[in-house]
């Protein structure tokens, strides 16, 4: 699966949060841009892009209620008509849409009553309609609020939740995460230093042994509930 | 928690913490966290099955 990420942010270099997320990246099958990098926006090139992708992340800290400027001239430039759905061919049909934001406010400020007293998802309908028009899947999205009050423990729990916002099948069920983390272990492993790849190969075994219980559980449940419905 | 997932848990902590990159380091926290699940989602089926298997309704 090949995962686009498009960053929208005016100042880059002096966003801690977009450094963090960069520096998070999984090593294979993103592809990330900066959308305010580009002095002009190629829209050949971008229409490629999107078109060989399987998931499309846009990622922007909340301006406003929204995404800065840049996204919104980038879609106004690179989203035609024709492209989306004007020769009713739908390039984009079936990939999945997903936004990665921060917020200088709470969790909780997003929600009726709260100080904001809109949730986000309402105030990013605009990105879930086009995702409609475009019949795209749309993913539900990755908030990253208040990421400068973060402490160790948080940051790295997001490090991997990230990845899998952007790697890991879509939905988020206990099922595809230990397929995620089968296929990463094996990476992992093989990065590890010589006297740790013997722990590390123990604890996949171990792992799969859990994977294939629960299935094998699952399993016969459903041969309990079928025989209930008889 | 079971004994098998305490052992897995230190074995992951002390993996974790000898990985000098933030992201590596992460992930072995973040499988932590799956492997607790895997344990909380056994006992549950398994607390399913034992429910279903003897419910009064079957006799």
């Amino acid at each position: 699966m090949t995962t686009l990420v498009l960053v929208s942010h005016p100042e880059l270099a002096d966003s801690s949060t977009q450094q963090f997320l960069k520096a998070s990246l999984p090593k294979t099958d993103v592809v990330w841009e900066h959308i305010e990098s580009q002095s002009t926006i190629d829209i050949e090139k971008e229409q490629h892009q999107l078109r060989a992708a399987d998931r499309i992340i846009l990622q922007f800290p909340l301006y406003w209620y929204t995404a800065p400027a840049g996204l919104k001239q980038w879609e106004d430039t690179v989203l035609t008509r024709n492209f989306v759905y004007g020769d009713r061919r739908y390039p984009l049909a079936g990939k999945e849409l997903g936004l990665v934001v921060s917020t200088g406010m709470p969790a909780t400020a997003f929600q009726r009553g709260g100080t904001e007293g809109f949730s986000l998802d309402a105030l990013l309908t605009p990105f879930a309609a086009l995702a409609q028009r475009a019949r795209m899947v749309w993913l539900p999205t990755l908030a990253i609020p208040q990421f400068g009050y973060l402490e160790e423990p948080e940051k790295l729990r997001l490090v991997t939740d990230y990845q899998r916002y952007l790697t890991q099948t879509y939905p988020d069920s206990l099922a595809n995460r230990q397929v995620w983390f089968a296929e990463q272990l094996a990476k992992q492993i093989a990065q590890l230093p010589a006297d740790q790849r013997v722990t590390g190969r123990m604890l996949a075994d171990q792992f799969d042994q859990r994977r294939t219980a629960i299935s094998d559980l699952q399993g016969t449940l459903a041969m309990i509930k079928e025989q209930e419905d008889d | 928690m079971t004994e098998e997932t305490k052992w897995l848990t230190e074995q992951l902590d002390r993996l974790a913490q000898q990985q000098p990159d933030f992201t590596n380091r992460a992930f072995w926290l973040a499988l932590e966290r799956v492997v607790a699940e895997q344990d909380r989602r056994t006992e549950q089926l398994g607390g399913e099955v034992d429910g279903r298997t003897w419910s009064p309704d079957r006799w």
